[in-house]
C-alpha cells in the first residue's frame, strides 16, 4: 500500500515538472543558435574554430569587415589607406567608440590589440597570431594620432586588407587588469554584443549593447549530435542550427516547423595528385606525371551526380581553386565523360591489361572531416576503378592518422582534400600554391607557367592587368593543373519559420541582421 | 582497519600512475597534437612556433616526466584548448555526470529490485518470462540509440521532456546558492529524465538479472525453509530472510556500478548536449588535449578507487561472515 503511495505521489511530482516547466514560450527578443561544436575560449589571440569565431565576431567589432558577397566594408574604422609601397595601412577610426566596460576605443587599444595578439610572451596560438599575421607578414602597429593607427607589413600583400577584418578589436585597459585565464572566459570586447553568460559545453548567452542587431539576446546552444540539433530545430527550442546532415533534410523539410537552407560554400573539394618524387616510387605515382593521365580522370568522375546523390545538393562543377564569380569566366566544368578519360589514358601509354587494368594507385582519405566524405572517396574510387585503374581506397582517421601526412605533404599520388576559400579575392585562393614548397601545396606541383606568375601579379599595376593575369593562371591550372576539380562543399542550416535568416557561403553564422518572421 | 585501508591508498597510487602512463602515451601515439592548434594553411616555421609553445618539441619522457612532477604538486597544467588550470574544468563539468549518475543509479536500483523479486518469486510464468526478455533487452540496446529513440519519441513527438541541455543543482548549490539549487531543481530532474534512462537501462537489465538469480538461490536456502515451517507469513520470509540475503551481491556492485555510470556517460551525454564530464573528456581526447584528459581520466580512477574501498568495508559491516585479510589485503 505504501509503495503504491510512494509511486503516485512520484508520478504526480513529476506530472506537475513535466506540466510547469515543459511548455516554455520562447520571448521575441531571443534568438537560439545551435552549434555543432564546443568553444573553448574568448581569448582573441586563441580563437581558431570556426564556431567560436561566429560568436566572437558579434562580441569583437574589427577594423573593416567582409560582407556575404566578399564586399569590403568599413566597421569600427570609417576609411583604410595603402600605402605606396603597399607595406603601410592607415585606418581612420570613427569618432565616440567604446569597450563594454565603457573605457572609449583609440588607436591606441587598435595598436595594442595587434601588437598582444602576436606577443611571444602571451604564447598565443589561435587564427590571428597563428596565421593571418604571419600570412601578411605583421610587423607592428604604430599610433598616429588618437583616431589613426598605421599597420606595418614587411612585404606588400595584395590580400592583407582582407585578412585585417579577422582581427578582434579589443581595449587596451581591460586587458592589461584582466590575467589570461580571465580574458579568456571574460571578454570585454567593441562590437554589438556582450558575454552575458558561459556555461562551458552548453550555451553562450549574449546581450545587445549596441546597433547592429536585432534580437536583444543570442544564445549560443552547444548540440554536438546531429540529430538531437535537427530535434531540437523541429521542436521549436532552435531557430538556426549549423551543419545538418543531408538525411536529415527530408525530415526538417517535411516537418512544416523548418526549412534547410544549403548553399555552395567557399571549401574547394578536390581531389589531389601527389607529384613528388616520394610519390612517384609508389605504385600510380609516376602514372599521374603525365598532364594527358591527370586530364583524363577530370572526365572519369560524375561530380554532378556525386553532388545529388551523395549530398543532396545540385552542384556545377569547379573549374579550379577560385570561388565562382571570381574564377576565369572562360572555363567550363569538365564534363562527365568516361570514353574520353579511356582514350587520353591509352594516348598517354596506359593501355589496359589482360585483367583489364591500366595502372593502380592509392586514394586516401580522412573519413568524417567533410560532409558525407567516405560515401563520396568511395563514389570517386568506383569512377576511377570504371575507366580502368586499380584503386586501392584508404580511408584514415583525420585527426591522428591523415592530418600528419597533409602536414607533411606525404600522402598517397592520389588524395581526397578540402581547403577553406573566400570570396573576397581570388588571390586569396590561388595562395594554397603560392610557391612550390608552400605547406598547403600539398601536390608538389610545380609548374613554372602557374607559379612564375606570382611575380608578375605583384607587379600589376591596374585591376585589368590583374585580372588577366589570373585568368591565365587559372587556365593553366585547369588544362595541366594538380587537382581533378571536383566541388564547393554544401553548407546545410536549418532555419526555423520563426525566424528570417540568410545563410553565408562562407560558412560564418551572423545574427545581426536576423529578424522574426 | 588503519593499515588496511592505507595500503588500499598506497595501491592507488601505483594505479593512478599508472593511469596516468597509458593516458599519456596513448594519446601520444595518435601523432603529434600540434597539427590541431595550428590553421591549415600555417607553415612549418608557424608549426613549430606552436610546437614550442605548447611544449611538444621536448622529448616525450621528458614531457611526461615534467606532467607527474607537476602532479606531484598537485598542478595537473593548462588545458591546452581552454588554457585554464585542466581540473578546475574537470570540476566544474563533474556535478552534471554525477546528477546523471545518481539519476541513473537510483532508476537503476528503484526499478531493479521490484522487478528482479517478482521474476524470483513467479519463477517460470509469464511475469518471469517479459521481466527476463526485458532485462535481456535491456542489456543489448545501445544508450546512444535508446538515447535518440526517446528523444524522437518523448521529446519531439509527445514533447513530454526536453531534447537537450541541462539545468544544474549541486552546482549552485555547493556555490551556497540554494534558492537557485531548489528552483532549478524541477527542470534539473526533467532535463535528467531521458538520459537517465538511457544511461541507466543497461544497470537495471543488470541489477533485475541479479537480484532474481540471487534471490531464487536464497529461497532455497535452509533458513528460508525453517522460516516457512515456522508459519511466518510468505511476504515476511521473502522480506526479512530472503531478500536480506540476496541483497548482498547487489550491494557489492552498487558502488562499481556508480563508477561504472560516471565512466560510460559519454556517449549518452553527446547525444543529449548533457555538459559533463565525459562529454568534456570525448572533446578533449579529439582535441589532444592531454592534460584536459589527464586531469578527467585521474578524477575518475581516483573516484572510482574510493567507491571500491568504501564498497569492500560496507561489504565486511554487512556480511559477518567477512572479515578483512590483515596482513594479504
Amino acid at each position: 500500500m505504501k509503495l503504491r503511495t510512494h509511486l503516485a505521489q512520484t508520478a504526480a511530482f513529476l506530472g506537475t515538472v513535466v506540466l510547469v516547466t515543459g511548455c516554455s514560450e520562447r520571448s521575441p527578443d531571443t534568438i537560439v543558435v545551435g552549434l555543432s561544436a564546443d568553444i573553448t575560449t574568448f581569448e582573441p589571440g586563441m580563437i581558431s574554430s570556426r564556431d567560436n569565431a561566429n560568436i566572437a565576431r558579434h562580441i569583437f567589432g574589427s577594423l573593416f569587415s567582409l560582407n556575404p558577397d566578399g564586399e569590403h566594408l568599413p566597421e569600427l574604422a570609417h576609411t583604410m589607406e595603402v600605402s605606396d609601397d603597399g607595406t603601410a595601412y592607415i585606418y581612420t577610426l570613427r569618432d565616440g567608440l567604446t569597450c563594454h566596460d565603457g573605457e572609449p576605443l583609440t588607436a591606441e587599444d587598435v595598436a595594442y590589440t595587434f601588437n598582444r595578439v602576436v606577443d611571444p610572451e602571451n604564447r598565443f596560438t589561435g587564427n590571428t597570431p597563428g596565421f593571418v599575421l604571419t600570412a601578411i607578414a605583421f610587423r607592428g602597429a604604430e599610433v598616429i594620432d588618437d583616431l589613426r593607427v598605421k599597420i606595418n607589413l614587411a612585404r606588400k600583400n595584395p590580400i592583407a586588407f582582407g585578412l585585417l577584418t579577422e582581427v578582434y578589436i579589443h581595449c587596451k585597459d581591460s586587458y592589461e587588469r584582466m590575467t589570461l585565464d580571465e580574458a579568456a572566459s571574460g571578454p570585454v570586447g567593441s562590437g554589438s554584443y556582450r558575454l552575458a553568460s558561459w556555461t562551458r559545453g552548453s550555451e553562450v548567452v549574449l546581450e545587445k549593447v549596441r546597433d547592429p542587431g536585432t534580437f536583444q539576446q543570442i544564445v549560443w546552444r552547444i548540440i554536438p549530435e546531429a540529430s538531437t540539433r535537427t530535434a531540437e530545430l523541429i521542436a521549436g527550442n532552435v531557430d538556426i542550427i549549423t551543419n545538418v546532415v543531408p538525411e536529415q533534410v527530408d525530415a526538417i523539410n517535411s516537418s512544416g516547423r523548418a526549412e534547410v537552407r544549403v548553399v555552395s560554400g567557399t571549401r574547394r573539394m578536390y581531389l589531389g595528385f601527389n607529384l613528388s618524387e616520394e610519390s612517384r616510387a609508389q605504385p600510380g605515382g609516376d602514372a599521374i606525371q603525365d598532364a594527358r593521365v591527370r586530364r583524363a580522370l577530370q572526365y572519369a568522375v560524375d561530380v554532378p551526380t556525386i553532388c545529388r546523390q551523395l549530398l543532396s545538393f545540385e552542384c556545377e562543377r569547379a573549374t579550379g581553386p577560385v570561388n565562382p564569380p571570381l574564377g576565369n569566366p572562360n572555363l567550363s566544368p569538365y564534363p562527365f565523360d568516361p570514353a574520353t578519360a579511356e582514350r587520353l589514358l591509352d594516348e598517354a601509354g596506359w593501355a589496359r591489361d589482360a585483367d583489364g587494368n591500366r595502372f593502380s594507385i592509392q586514394l586516401q582519405a580522412g573519413r568524417g572531416r567533410y560532409v558525407n566524405d567516405v560515401n563520396v572517396v568511395l563514389a570517386i574510387g568506383q569512377y576511377l576503378q570504371d575507366v580502368g585503374l586499380d584503386v586501392d581506397v584508404q580511408l584514415m582517421e583525420w585527426a591522428s592518422v591523415y592530418t600528419p601526412l597533409l602536414r607533411e605533404r606525404s600522402m598517397g599520388p592520389l588524395f581526397f582534400l578540402g581547403t577553406g576559400g573566400g570570396l573576397w579575392s581570388p588571390i586569396y585562393d590561388m595562395t594554397d600554391m603560392a610557391d612550390v614548397a608552400s605547406s598547403t601545396n600539398y601536390t608538389h606541383w610545380n609548374d613554372d607557367r602557374w607559379f612564375s606568375r606570382w611575380a608578375d601579379l605583384s607587379d600589376a599595376e591596374t585591376p585589368e592587368e590583374t585580372r588577366s593575369i589570373i585568368d591565365e593562371m587559372l587556365q593553366v591550372f585547369y588544362d595541366d593543373g594538380p587537382w581533378v576539380h571536383l566541388y564547393f562543399q554544401p553548407d546545410f542550416y536549418g532555419v526555423s519559420n520563426r525566424v528570417v535568416w540568410e545563410a553565408r557561403r562562407d560558412e560564418r553564422v551572423e545574427v545581426f541582421e536576423a529578424g522574426l518572421r | 582497519m588503519g593499515s588496511y585501508i592505507l595500503r588500499r591508498l598506497l595501491q592507488s597510487i601505483v594505479v593512478v600512475i599508472g593511469v596516468t602512463l597509458v593516458t599519456f602515451f596513448a594519446l601520444q601515439a595518435g601523432g603529434d597534437p600540434t597539427y590541431l592548434f595550428v590553421s591549415e594553411r600555417a607553415s612549418q616555421e608557424e608549426i613549430e612556433t606552436t610546437r614550442r609553445a605548447l611544449g611538444f618539441d621536448r622529448p616525450l619522457h621528458v614531457q611526461y616526466a615534467s606532467f607527474v612532477g607537476d602532479l606531484a604538486r598537485g598542478n595537473f597544467g593548462q588545458s591546452l584548448s581552454y588554457r585554464q588550470p585542466a581540473m578546475d574544468i574537470v570540476l566544474e563539468a563533474l556535478p552534471a555526470t554525477i546528477e546523471l549518475t545518481i539519476f541513473s543509479l537510483v532508476i537503476a536500483l528503484l526499478l531493479a529490485i521490484p522487478l528482479g523479486v517478482l521474476a524470483a518469486i513467479n519463477r517460470g510464468t509469464a511475469w518471469d518470462g517479459s521481466i527476463t526478455t526485458f532485462a535481456m533487452l535491456g542489456q543489448s540496446i545501445p544508450n546512444f540509440w535508446l538515447g535518440i529513440m526517446m528523444i524522437l519519441f518523448f521529446g519531439l513527438y509527445l514533447r513530454w521532456f526536453p531534447i537537450s541541455g541541462h539545468v544544474p543543482f549541486i552546482a549552485p548549490m555547493m556555490a551556497g546558492d540554494f534558492g537557485t539549487a531548489i528552483s532549478n531543481l524541477p527542470r534539473t530532474i526533467l532535463h535528467l529524465i531521458l538520459p537517465g534512462i538511457a544511461v541507466g537501462t543497461y544497470s537495471l537489465a543488470r541489477n533485475t538479472r541479479l537480484i532474481r538469480s540471487s534471490l531464487l538461490e536464497v529461497l532455497e536456502q535452509d533458513y528460508v525453509r525453517t522460516a516457512r515451517s515456522k508459519g511466518l507469513p510468505e511476504m515476511r520470509v521473502l522480506i526479512h530472510h530472503a531478500l536480506r540475503n540476496a541483497w548482498l551481491p547487489v550491494v557489492t556492485i552498487i558502488g562499481l556500478e556508480f563508477g561504472f555510470l560516471l565512466g560510460g556517460v559519454v556517449v549518452v551525454e553527446t547525444v543529449f548536449s548533457y555538459p559533463g564530464i565525459g562529454r568534456l573528456l570525448f572533446a578533449a581526447i579529439n582535441q589532444r588535449d592531454i592534460p584536459l584528459v589527464q586531469a578527467g581520466v585521474i578524477l575518475l580512477a581516483g573516484i572510482f578507487i574510493l567507491l571500491n574501498l568504501v564498497v569492500d568495508l560496507v561489504y565486511v559491516r554487512l556480511d559477518p561472515r567477512m572479515k578483512l585479510m590483515e596482513g594479504r589485503g
